[in-house]
């Protein structure tokens, strides 16, 4: 097959966006279009990208090779050559199935949650354009073609936060992830340029910058590491940059599911991935990461457990289990953290449609203490709602559970016991806060006889019956060795595996045995709490964990208050009161040059005629002077 | 050659003026035909361009005799930097006059067609005195345009810019007259162009460094450079919509392109000496303009402030003394005149329209004007740095160019991308995207001919940005050559 058709992947959701942008100022500006014309385009174009990139795998399957296309020639400035290339490697070729696939999904999805809305072309629009970018980000040969991505996918996450633009509360939230996420870039541009200046003279794309990492010095490959890891916390939303993402929830849920649950924030685990031979000479950094990732992921499970908007309980959770990943990629296990994204992608992408749907079902009611008894006014969703939340707290056999096991166990092999215990702990909570939703939800007793509840279309069921087998089938790529399995996701991601942990088998089964009685535990605890849960009893809400320990309000002081201080000081005290009369002042003392001149004008004819004189005689006696 | 392209695009103008003058046009007709004078330029330009080879030297040379007695003569020529900027004119300004259509004075049209004539014989003279004459004569048109059709306290802010520039110039002016008198001391005639005076080794130190500021000052005025900014808050903001747009794209950047054309041939190396404080200096001028633009409150006068910023980046790419900075700076000179133009049109067209700038009294533009806040938005991003724009592509050179001079350098100009997007996206949220108790009902949405005349700029903006390579082939000699030629063999 020829690899131009590589670049299609990219380019058909392109072209899909560009079109439904233009017909979206057709249908506002001259005629109205029906939701159908958009739904057209908007839907095929991600299954289209998941039937090429299927293509390149079955042929990768066949011959093993990386595909490899260059459309142009992007810039060429002295020895500085970067092409718009695409790559189709074992990874990439990964996650663009199943980022195709599950974007696909969620657009079927959207295109009946989104239905009675105005701007459903343009919703559209922003949707394939996120995709076209992400995928950009993922193929991407070089690290500025995959900037390019990366900020394309910044964009739609800030269009499509503010997408109720008219509630500034959203629009702020927009602005809020997009710095945030600029914060980030800097870290990955200062990484970028680096890398140009020392690793760069033999091109730039990730081949030649695998084979000339080697000669950098080992303090620069350092900091290189850790600049792109700030990229990397921006985007993937962990500490200290994630204050976006509970925020980003502001979005309609469809986005929320794509954007900040499937896809998007796990771009930074896949840039780690990505640069894996950066950091595989940085140990100590991937230490650091995996720390972060960790504490984060302890943090965000004890903010969800407080909290009582579904969405935000998710974010948190999103968080939490990116936090995860993490600890995988930081330990050099890249292929298991990238086989958490892949089984994350399924059961969050569930978790997220299956809250959209109870909220629709609800007329947008997002605070589950008055939802209750959803089982069943929404069967369909409890069951799929079930299986995902069982995913997300690693009960066997759904695919949660693999992919957490074999993070945890490479936590333990690799000797970092503290991650570990860590991971258990977040694993315990993970259970407990997921199954508080789930038992509030959908077991919660609510005795109000008012409810109305809004019969759901299919097209917003049917992609949560797909992911819901997803999530049960996604696992079995996984299963280790120990229980018969051959793991085929990491056999597919060999290059990205970490050969140097090796663990025995009785050890194994019981961090397995303890990964599942964390989740049990977890599990209980809810269910002694919350099953069958009295909504007329909403517990009050205080406290450091409520209030997210307050890190908002922190950040509010320590950077936006300050900062526009600092600005109101400089533009009305150092610009107006200093600099500026500073040379109004020079100008006046001109001006009073002038009038001391002016004084000589004093329409006084004998004065006049006095300085001719006095004149006269000056230059008479210069020039008696001068002639002798 | 008898008929010279640079010398009609130069004057065409300036005599449909007089016609102008010596017929009774109306405003229409006035606005008429400065819009077939601005096609026909870019006609006259495009040829230029077709026509240019790939050298970085110059061409079109063009050489009368002016005033003989003192070696002063009229001589053009146009070399790869002054080609760019040539196109930019001649690509911006039919399409700022299609958003400027209605409303304006015959007077308007007038000083509109002068400020371009002078600008482009700033740009293609290649004798001191002539480069004076012309550098001189468009700040005319600027000020009659501001004292008549500005706003607010209009009389004092152009007679407040004028005055300030005028000083500024005359530094230059004087060292101007020293260079010429040491060319002739040294030389025995008389002779202010510049691929003459470029020869003068008899300067001191001293002297030389005197000189070098002499200019450096006039110029940073006209830029503005930390702390000679003071003049264009206010300026930009009591200018009209087409005076400010000039100033912003247009004029703003030949402070830049003065610095190329003169300062680096005339003292390289106190060019390259002095390089790396001019560097901070744009750094800091970035920095420090994009926070003071945080909490304005009036929209032009949070772009003055965002321009002065990126036009502090652009000098930190020309004093980077590489390829990546110089090729970074024309590239932003380029996105900066696109979307800061379009940006100061725009936010005319919502001046006319609700009679404020004030963000404070704005808000629910964008339900009733989805297809400005589309191009606002596109131009926002640019100014940003988006990739995908041509911001982007000139902000990740000039970021290059200056981790090549200083790696700490780099790493801090590397900040740009929080600076813009910090107060951009603030000011979009407030001014056009929320809801708020503001009737903005007068708010028209872009017409056909608005659309069409913004249409090409955003186009350019994501072709350049998503093609970068293909706008570069035709100034990569020039830069070289700047690089090789004047830098590196002169200095040594």
């Amino acid at each position: 097959m020829s690899s131009f058709l590589l670049s299609w992947i990219v380019l058909v959701p392109l072209l899909s966006a560009i079109i439904l942008g233009l017909l979206y100022l057709y249908s506002i500006k001259i005629k109205k279009l029906s939701n159908k014309v958009f739904a057209i385009f908007g839907l095929t174009s991600p299954f289209i990208s998941f039937a090429i990139a299927g293509l390149f795998f079955i042929q990768m399957l066949q011959d093993g090779k990386t595909i490899h296309y260059e459309a142009y020639k992007w810039l060429g400035v002295g020895s500085y050559n970067v092409s718009m290339g695409f790559m189709a490697d074992n990874l990439s070729i990964f996650m663009i199935l199943f980022v195709t696939f599950v974007g696909g999904l969620i657009h079927v999805y959207a295109s009946g949650y989104m239905k009675d809305d105005e701007g459903y072309g343009k919703f559209f629009f922003y949707f394939n354009f996120f995709l076209a970018s992400m995928l950009l980000l993922v193929l991407a040969d070089s690290p500025i073609i995959m900037f390019i991505g990366w900020e394309g996918v910044g964009l739609c996450s800030y269009l499509l936060i503010s997408y109720y633009y008219k509630d500034s509360e959203n629009v702020l939230a927009g602005n809020k992830a997009f710095i945030a996420n600029r914060v980030g870039d800097f870290g990955f541009i200062v990484a970028m340029i680096t890398m140009f200046y020392y690793a760069g003279a033999n091109g730039f794309d990730y081949v030649s910058l695998q084979n000339s990492i080697g000669n950098v010095p080992i303090e620069i490959v350092t900091y290189i590491g850790i600049a792109l890891f700030i990229g990397a916390v921006g985007k993937s939303a962990q500490i200290p940059l994630y204050v976006w993402l509970p925020d980003a929830m502001a979005g309609p849920t469809p986005v929320s599911a794509l954007i900040h649950a499937a896809t998007m924030v796990t771009a930074g685990v896949y840039m780690v991935a990505r640069f894996h031979f950066v950091y595989e000479l940085i140990p100590n950094v991937g230490l650091v990461i995996a720390y972060i990732g960790a504490f984060s992921a302890l943090f965000a499970a004890t903010i969800a457990t407080k909290q009582t908007d579904i969405k935000k309980i998710l974010a948190y959770s999103t968080m939490s289990q990116l936090g995860y990943m993490f600890i995988a990629v930081g330990l050099g296990s890249y292929s298991v953290g990238i086989f958490h994204v892949f089984t994350h992608a399924f059961f969050k992408a569930l978790l997220f449609m299956g809250a959209g749907a109870v909220i629709v079902a609800l007329h947008h009611e997002q605070n589950i203490f008055k939802m209750g008894g959803m089982k069943k006014h929404t069967p369909v969703v409890f069951f799929t709602m079930l299986i995902a939340t069982l995913s997300i707290a690693g009960i066997p056999p759904f695919s949660g559970f693999f992919s957490k096991d074999e993070i945890l166990l490479s936590a333990f092999a690799s000797g970092e016991y503290l991650l570990w215990g860590i991971g258990v702990l977040t694993a315990i909570m993970t259970a407990y806060y997921m199954f508080r939703l789930f038992f509030v939800v959908f077991f919660g007793k609510n005795s109000s006889e008012d409810r109305h509840i809004v019969e759901l279309p299919k097209s917003i069921l049917i992609p949560l019956v797909i992911l819901a087998v997803g999530s049960i089938l996604t696992g079995f790529l996984g299963v280790p060795e120990l229980l018969g399995g051959t793991n085929l996701a990491s056999q597919w991601l060999s290059e990205w595996k970490n050969t140097s942990l090796h663990i025995d088998h009785t050890t194994e089964s019981v961090l397995m045995l303890i990964n599942v009685l964390a989740a049990l535990v977890g599990i209980f605890i809810a269910y002694k709490k919350f099953y069958k849960y009295d909504m007329t009893k909403v517990p009050k809400f205080s406290g450091m964990i409520w209030n997210k320990f307050y890190i908002d309000e922190i950040y509010d002081v320590l950077f936006v208050r300050s900062i526009k201080r600092l600005s109101s000081f400089i533009a009305m005290e150092i610009d107006i009161k200093i600099i500026d009369s500073l040379l109004m002042g020079l100008s006046s003392k001109f001006i009073s040059i002038g009038h001391l001149v002016a004084r000589v004008q004093n329409a006084n004819t004998r004065f006049y005629a006095f300085v001719m004189l006095c004149g006269i005689s000056l230059i008479s006696i210069y020039l008696i002077i001068e002639l002798r | 050659m008898d008929f010279s392209i640079l010398s009609v695009i130069i004057f065409l103008p300036i005599f449909v003026v007089f016609v102008l003058l010596a017929l009774p046009v109306g405003a229409k007709g006035s606005r008429n035909a400065a819009f077939v004078t601005s096609i026909m330029i870019f006609i006259l330009a495009m040829t230029v361009y077709l026509n240019f080879e790939f050298s970085g030297y110059m061409q079109f040379i063009e050489h009368h005799e002016w005033i003989t007695s003192y070696g002063i003569y009229y001589s053009l020529g146009i070399d790869g930097f002054s080609l760019i900027i040539l196109m930019l004119i001649a690509t911006l300004i039919p399409c700022a006059f299609l958003l400027l259509w209605n409303g304006r004075t015959k007077a308007y049209w007038v000083n509109m067609l002068l400020i371009q004539s002078g600008i482009t014989g700033t740009l293609f003279a290649q004798d001191l005195i002539l480069f004076y004459f012309f550098w001189e004569a468009m700040l005319l048109p600027v000020f009659m345009i501001i004292g008549m059709f500005g706003t607010g306290n209009r009389v004092f802010s152009t007679i407040k810019v004028t005055v300030y520039t005028i000083m500024g110039s005359l530094f230059m002016f004087i060292c101007i007259l020293y260079i010429g008198v040491s060319f002739f001391e040294e030389f025995g005639v008389w002779s202010f162009a510049l691929q003459d005076v470029v020869k003068i080794s008899s300067f001191t130190r001293s002297e030389e460094i005197w000189l070098f500021f002499g200019f450096m000052i006039a110029f940073a005025i006209k830029i503005p450079l930390f702390p000679f900014h003071t003049w264009l808050i206010q300026t930009y903001s009591n200018s009209p919509t087409g005076g400010v747009f000039l100033l912003s794209s247009i004029m703003a950047k030949l402070g830049v392109y003065g610095i190329v054309r003169f300062v680096m041939p005339l003292f390289p190396d106190l060019y390259i000496e002095f390089a790396p404080y001019f560097v901070w200096l744009g750094i800091f001028g970035l920095i420090y303009f994009g926070i003071a633009a945080l909490m304005q409150t009036d929209i032009k006068k949070m772009f003055a402030y965002s321009s002065a910023s990126h036009l502090g980046f652009i000098v930190t790419g020309i004093f980077s003394l590489n390829a990546y900075g110089m090729t970074g700076a024309l590239f932003l000179i380029i996105a900066h005149a696109m979307a800061t133009g379009a940006l100061f049109l725009l936010v005319g067209k919502m001046e006319y329209n609700l009679k404020s700038k004030n963000i404070s009294d704005l808000g629910g533009i964008a339900k009733q004007a989805p297809i400005f806040t589309l191009f606002f938005m596109i131009m926002l991003l640019c100014i940003v740095g988006l990739p995908g724009t041509n911001g982007f592509v000139s902000e990740f050179l000039i970021i290059l160019g200056a981790f090549g001079m200083q790696a700490s350098a780099g790493i801090v100009s590397a900040l740009t991308v929080l600076v813009a997007a910090s107060f951009m996206f603030w000011m979009f949220q407030r001014a056009i995207l929320q809801d708020t108790d503001n009737d903005t009902s007068n708010m028209k949405d872009l017409d056909l001919k608005e659309i069409i005349g913004l249409a090409p700029i955003a186009f350019l903006i994501i072709a350049m940005g998503v093609y970068p390579d293909w706008f570069l082939f035709k100034i990569e000699p020039t830069i070289q050559h700047y690089l090789v030629d004047i830098l590196q063999i002169k200095a040594s």
